[in-house]
């Protein structure tokens, strides 16, 4: 009985100390995010241009290829495919450089870990966080785009916001996550590297899974996938109009991957903390 | 008054050694994944009380540098306990523990914040720090291209200057020409004597330590095997280990 006390206090333990380490040190979060974003930028001839170039190019690839190229792409709604597909990837490309960016991202910053004391679980969230703030860009930039078109911001975008915050945690705890058992082997930053193209296309992100609708079965596995339910969550704002709470089950599924994500991110924390700084 | 700062408990370090990174990775998720095992530091004990300075000899492979790293908080010991009580400033590896893309002074500034001080604090530094450096207008161009001397210089000259209460000090004041070097020694002695720091201070050089510290810890193979004072452990290294050689 006493061992089962104890495995649930090291758990509840390790999650008070990453809250800890969080609420201590905003300070340098802060700094941290904005340095990290600068490194990104810094040393580019078209510097903070390229936080909007690059998607903005991808988007038109994708459209290209599916609208033009393949002859789909029908309208959604009463909106355009190209709205409502920018209103879905805007989230991707945040999730896209997370899961790969958050995987490396104590690799990366390796010095923190090695050579000074510093808290590890804050990694995550200063990287994490500079990537956030391009990703805010982007959504002002798509809702000024869907203004342009005639399409003027609806009461519905009002939960943009939670839907945003739920990202950047879910990710958050991700990284953690990743960046820790891809600190002991860069196996696993490849793989994640190779699922990842496997979970854009896997997740409606440029086609509509409502198309499949009557395979009653496949539909609900699809929709049970996170970055689905997040990317479906901006298109609820900007093009389905639809309330988080008028899709409770989804919401549920999405907080159960979430616990499950956040269990594994402490079990890594609590199995190797003490054997990173030996291995960068 | 002497106040314990540092206090190792039985600590032990070993380190788990696989014969491949996949070994590694599988070792994460199986227990039956084989590794050997290497102590580096086998069930030490022992403290320092503030405004002690303390040598630590010993040859390569002795454990020195897992010591000092416990002690800043980078590694962690297998069992044990240890007690650190102050803010430590570590110049391990001084050309390292730089964001390479940088500049030299984004750089002070990164490492302040790290340490948690406020913008008014490091900008009141940054300036000591820059002329201390020496780098003149290197300082504003990325760390990358700094050369090693340049990096071990800037890194010496933020430690030093951040009002460490423990000054760390791994074979790092063979930094520069002549010149810096008499300036590294007496910016150390000057801050050990004025603000009361406790110095742990790395070195094959005898004569180096003999002129810092009062007290001298020799290990071998992750053991103390002397502790007292630096004349004597220096001349204990010096015949066990160091046997005189010609001149250089």
């Amino acid at each position: 009985m006493s061992r089962i006390k104890n495995f649930f206090k090291s758990y509840i333990d390790v999650f008070v100390l990453i809250f800890k380490e969080h609420f201590g040190n905003l300070h340098q979060i802060g700094k941290l995010s904005i340095a990290d974003l600068k490194k990104t930028y810094n040393g580019s001839a078209l510097g903070w241009a390229w936080a909007v170039i690059k998607p903005i190019f991808t988007l038109f690839v994708y459209w290209f290829a599916i609208a033009i190229g393949l002859r789909s792409g029908k309208d959604v709604g009463e909106y355009p495919f190209i709205l409502w597909l920018m209103s879905g990837i805007v989230a991707w490309f945040y999730m896209t450089e997370i899961i790969t960016g958050g995987t490396t991202c104590i690799r990366r910053y390796s010095y923190l870990v090695t050579k000074m004391k510093y808290p590890i679980t804050t990694i995550p969230t200063f990287t994490g966080l500079s990537h956030l703030y391009v990703h805010v860009i982007l959504v002002l930039v798509v809702i000024a785009v869907f203004w342009i078109m005639g399409y003027a911001p609806t009461i519905y975008l009002l939960q943009l916001p939670l839907y945003m915050l739920m990202m950047f945690l879910f990710f958050n705890a991700w990284s953690l996550f990743a960046g820790m058992i891809s600190a002991i082997s860069k196996d696993f930053a490849n793989l994640v590297k190779s699922l990842n193209i496997g979970v854009f296309w896997l997740s409606g992100i440029l086609w509509n899974i409502e198309n499949i609708a009557d395979n009653k079965i496949l539909y609900t596995i699809m929709m049970l996938n996170p970055v689905t339910f997040i990317c479906y969550g901006y298109r609820n704002c900007f093009v389905n109009h639809t309330w988080f709470f008028e899709q409770p089950a989804r919401l549920a599924f999405f907080l159960g991957w979430y616990a499950v994500l956040g269990l594994l991110s402490i079990w890594a924390y609590k199995k190797l903390r003490k054997e990173i700084p030996d291995v960068l | 008054m002497s106040d314990t700062v540092i206090r190792f408990n039985n600590v032990t370090k070993k380190y788990k050694l696989y014969s491949s990174t996949r070994k590694r990775l599988l070792g994460i998720f199986f227990k039956k994944i084989k590794y050997k095992e290497k102590k580096a530091v086998d069930d030490m004990s022992f403290e320092i009380n503030r405004g002690e300075s303390v040598a630590l000899f010993g040859k390569n492979g002795a454990g020195k540098s897992t010591v000092l790293k416990m002690i800043t908080g980078v590694v962690f010991p297998t069992c044990g306990e240890i007690t650190v009580d102050g803010r430590v400033s570590a110049l391990l590896e001084l050309s390292s523990g730089f964001d390479q893309e940088f500049t030299g002074r984004e750089n002070i500034y990164l490492k302040g914040h790290i340490l948690g001080l406020s913008e008014d604090e490091i900008k009141a530094l940054e300036d000591t720090i820059i002329e201390f450096s020496e780098l003149g207008d290197y300082i504003d161009q990325p760390v990358r291209t700094y050369s090693s001397g340049m990096k071990s210089r800037l890194g010496f000259a933020i430690n030093v200057n951040i009002k460490p209460e423990i000054l760390i000090v791994d074979e790092a004041l063979s930094v520069g020409d002549n010149a810096f070097k008499t300036k590294c020694r007496k910016t150390v002695n000057n801050i050990i004597e004025k603000d009361n720091v406790t110095l742990l201070f790395v070195t094959h050089q005898t004569a180096v330590a003999e002129e810092f510290c009062k007290r001298g810890i020799v290990m071998k193979n992750g053991k103390i095997v002397f502790d007292g004072p630096v004349a004597e452990a220096s001349e204990y290294y010096k015949t066990k280990y160091n046997p005189p050689k010609k001149k250089k």
